[in-house]
């Protein structure tokens, strides 16, 4: 059973108890969304969206113009630029605060829930969104969305921003509309781009399973169309996302069977229809299953999920309350092989290792500085891990299926960094007493484990084979 | 036009992996034939690579992205100018192009697309084994030796303990403590872990030469030339190059497809330059997911297809040439009416090159690799049998 504290969360730290009631315990983390316990600087999107801007401005606009035949002197300033907006810093920073919530706050089981429905609304690698906003929009539109109906976060998720620069909605343009209009006249054709609205279907609302078809896809398209940052000459493409009824499709669409009128409302509207078709919650309760508990989740796992969301109307602390308690239900049958991100977290918390540095340490960085090394060390590691949360390859997001982690050069990784992060431990975390404590506390077979990691003799060592473990590497 | 760092970004992400190291099998036969596997992910647009000359039906739907100075191939096709290595192997007859053709699949998501060219199936991740790693069980290679990337792709699953490494400058824990953790495993029946401590323990890579090679593209086809080559190496290495979904700003010979190309393009130079002469006895094959639209959108990028191309490299191929059963592209033409049609099922390619590599009869690959579904054998055209 207590593989359920790091299935659900990181394990136990030092300072904490063994909770008396643990699925009460980690409930009672999914109500409200506390602040976040990271006490630095903490930036707003839309601030942190405005050094993006200056940097795609300042490249594209200023430098390329003013150094096309100086390749060295382009070089040159392009690099200053990047540091003059904090290109090299912000995503550190953001690290900081996200695994601030895993091993500082009081609610590791919110914060192992943020990440899922981070990457289920993924903002993958493109341009340079992870190292100015992808942050930010977990926190603003991912995160703050945690109480609320799982429409209200696909809403904003859509046209926030991150996702309708992400997914090239700015160039879906409905070809009937005012925009292609003006285009052909130009002797130009501008017409629909399906990416965006593919991805609302398959990955973040119904998935495939509901039977959807191509022209489904390009129907949701010409919704979609016209939902864009407003365009400005120095703001590029930053803005703020509005509708724009020039790039809109004219007529009546019909996506799933249902008709949608022309105009601004029927996005808003076609996403509640999508939340509300079975096969949303379904799909979502399948993804929560996976995530928590297995590769293959079964029927019955999911029914409980299903059920707490047609109860609650998608309502999220409804629905994470039902997945956690089926993860508790299935904690002794079940374990699961955990990604990176979540091993070293398990790792950090546990065993006290000083994962993150400090906020004042983090907020002596000053813009058009090059960031000294430790204060880039999370971005580094994550990349050596092999999972960096804000640079998935793919809209998908990364794999929450074991297989796709189970690999030497993975587990060397975390040979490796084990090794590492025993020598940032604090020197009263560095003894046997501390070890033989932890391992009571989060483990099921203690003096087993005690016994295999005795054979060493140099508590380094014990370290790295308890945190490579079978016990430890599947939760 | 707005240009975007997105592809360029991608396109440099590319990875290696080697695998099938078989030294019993290989004493029996004469020569080591490698086969050389390049994923295109994001769907390739084979027009765009390798266009058709003379079409006004091409002409008239993307005119911003028709390239300037494409390289003629024959009297129907021509060349991305950019894909000067290409040209080079081309010249020397070891180039060629299967064109209009595709994996059976339609439906135009990446995902779906990228699990199915790499199962070999028809249905989305129904198939947890690659088409590649089946031919190579059945070939009776093993995976274990040395592959470079993070984590193993699905095209190279189905054989035991395959390996992969991505190059690191760290060092391993002590041998000791390794052949514990594998103990441990193989006592907790934990197979799979204690495979993979095993690779690990016995990994000569990490402290000879691995660690201070670069994870640059050309270095990476660099190094796979050179163990290609080795008669006791690998015969198989599979690269990924993404960036090719480009929906915007696709462009015309310096657009974003271009630089994905390129970087496909310099994997064939650095391979041959590693292979040596071994490229006479070495097949390259690419693969991807699917097409792109012929009509261009409005961000002047495509949208994703069906029919795509693939280029083909080395001394295993019968000659050069544009192999292709061409469908055109005028409207009645194409599939659902707006992608180029494919009318040669790209399986039958690879399924052929297996043959030809691996020298297994093409049926049993057919019926053990690909479920017996209908596919040609095409060796005697693409291939020196």
């Amino acid at each position: 059973m207590k593989n359920f504290y790091r299935k659900v969360a990181f394990g136990l730290g030092p300072n904490e108890k063994a909770p008396s009631d643990p699925l009460e315990w980690a409930k009672n983390q999914l109500n409200d969304i506390p602040e976040f316990s990271w006490k630095g600087k903490i930036l707003p999107e839309k601030e942190l969206r405005n050094y993006y801007r200056d940097y795609v401005y300042g490249d594209r606009k200023v430098l390329r113009k003013k150094f096309k035949n100086d390749k060295e002197g382009y070089k040159r300033e392009k690099n200053k630029l990047r540091h003059l907006t904090g290109q090299k810093f912000w995503w550190n920073l953001e690290l900081c605060i996200r695994y601030s919530e895993a091993l500082k706050s009081e609610t590791p089981v919110l914060a192992k829930l943020w990440y899922f429905w981070g990457n289920h609304f993924a903002i993958s690698e493109k341009d340079f969104l992870a190292q100015y906003t992808t942050g930010a929009y977990q926190r603003e539109i991912i995160r703050a969305n945690m109480n609320q109906n799982f429409e209200k976060m696909a809403q904003e998720a859509t046209i926030g921003w991150s996702m309708i620069h992400h997914l090239d909605n700015e160039q879906n343009i409905g070809p009937k509309s005012q925009e292609a209009k003006w285009a052909r006249e130009k002797g130009k054709t501008k017409g629909v781009n399906e990416n965006h609205a593919r991805e609302l279907l398959e990955l973040h609302t119904v998935s495939p399973d509901c039977g959807y078809t191509q022209e489904d896809v390009i129907q949701m398209a010409y919704i979609m169309s016209g939902w864009r940052p407003k365009w400005g000459k120095k703001r590029l493409e930053t803005g703020d996302v509005h509708f724009n009824p020039d790039a809109h499709e004219p007529g009546t669409k019909m996506v799933l069977g249902k008709k949608y009128k022309r105009g601004r409302k029927s996005l808003s509207v076609a996403i509640t229809d999508l939340v509300n078709n079975p096969s949303c919650r379904k799909f979502i309760a399948m993804k929560l299953c996976r995530y928590l508990i297995t590769d293959n989740p079964t029927e019955e796992m999911m029914e409980p999920i299903i059920k707490a969301w047609e109860k609650s109307d998608g309502f999220l602390p409804e629905v994470h309350k039902a997945a956690i308690e089926v993860a508790f239900n299935y904690s002794d049958k079940y374990n699961k092989f955990q990604n990176p991100e979540n091993w070293l977290l398990q790792m950090s918390k546990m065993a006290d290792v000083d994962l993150i540095p400090s906020p004042s340490f983090m907020d002596l960085y000053q813009l058009g500085n090059k960031p000294i090394k430790d204060q880039r060390a999370l971005e580094r590691l994550m990349d050596e891990l092999g999972q960096h949360p804000y640079l998935a390859k793919q809209p998908n997001g990364w794999s929450d299926i074991s297989e796709d982690w189970m690999s030497p050069e993975l587990l060397i990784r975390r040979l490796v960094y084990a090794r590492e992060a025993y020598y940032k431990k604090s020197g009263k975390s560095q003894t046997t007493e501390f070890y033989e404590e932890m391992i009571e506390k989060n483990y099921d077979n203690p003096s087993e484990i005690l016994q295999i990691i005795n054979q060493h003799k140099e508590l380094v060592h014990k370290h790295v084979i308890l945190f490579n473990l079978p016990e430890t590497l599947k939760s | 036009m707005k240009i975007s760092r997105r592809n360029f970004l991608k396109g440099s992400a590319t990875t290696l992996f080697l695998a099938g190291f078989n030294f019993p099998v290989l004493a029996n036969t004469d020569k080591k034939k490698n086969l050389v596997v390049i994923m295109l992910r994001g769907g390739m647009d084979g027009l765009c690579a390798v266009p058709i000359i003379g079409d006004k039906n091409f002409e008239k739907r993307r005119k911003d992205l028709i390239l300037d100075q494409t390289i003629k191939l024959d009297s129907d096709f021509a060349l991305h100018p950019k894909l000067k290595n290409f040209h080079n192997l081309w010249q020397k007859n070891l180039g060629a192009v299967v064109h209009a053709t595709n994996i059976p699949y339609t439906k135009r998501s990446h995902f779906d697309g990228q699990n199915l060219m790499e199962t070999g199936g028809h249905i989305p991740y129904a198939v947890k084994t690659g088409w590649l790693g089946r031919g190579m069980k059945l070939a009776e290679l093993k995976g274990d030796g040395l592959a470079l990337a993070l984590p193993m792709p699905l095209l190279l699953r189905g054989i035991p303990s395959n390996d992969n490494f991505y190059p690191s400058k760290k060092r391993l824990p002590r041998t000791e403590l390794l052949k514990l953790l594998k103990s441990i495993y193989a006592e907790k029946s934990e197979h799979e872990l204690a495979n993979m401590m095993e690779i690990i323990a016995n990994r000569s890579m990490m402290s000879s030469g691995g660690t201070s090679m670069s994870r640059k593209n050309s270095s990476l086809a660099l190094k796979a030339g050179l163990e290609l080559k080795k008669i006791n190496g690998p015969r198989v290495a599979v690269f990924e190059v993404d960036g090719f979904d480009t929906h915007a700003a696709q462009g015309g010979v310096n657009g974003s497809h271009s630089d994905s190309l390129i970087e496909m393009d310099s994997i064939f130079k650095s391979l041959e330059k590693g292979l040596g002469n071994e490229i006479e006895n070495t097949l390259v094959l690419t693969l991807t997911e699917f097409g792109r639209t012929i009509e261009q959108n409005g961000g002047r990028g495509t949208e994703h297809g069906y029919g795509s191309a693939i280029f083909m490299a080395g001394g295993l191929l019968k000659k050069t040439q544009v192999y292709t059963d061409w469908p055109g592209l005028k409207r009645k033409e194409l599939f659902e009416g707006r992608d180029l049609n494919s009318t040669i099922d790209a399986r039958s390619v690879y399924a052929s090159a297996m043959s030809t590599v691996f020298d297994i009869d093409f049926k049993r690959i057919n019926k053990e690799v690909f479920w017996g579904d209908k596919l040609v054998n095409l060796s005697d055209k693409l291939f020196k049998v």
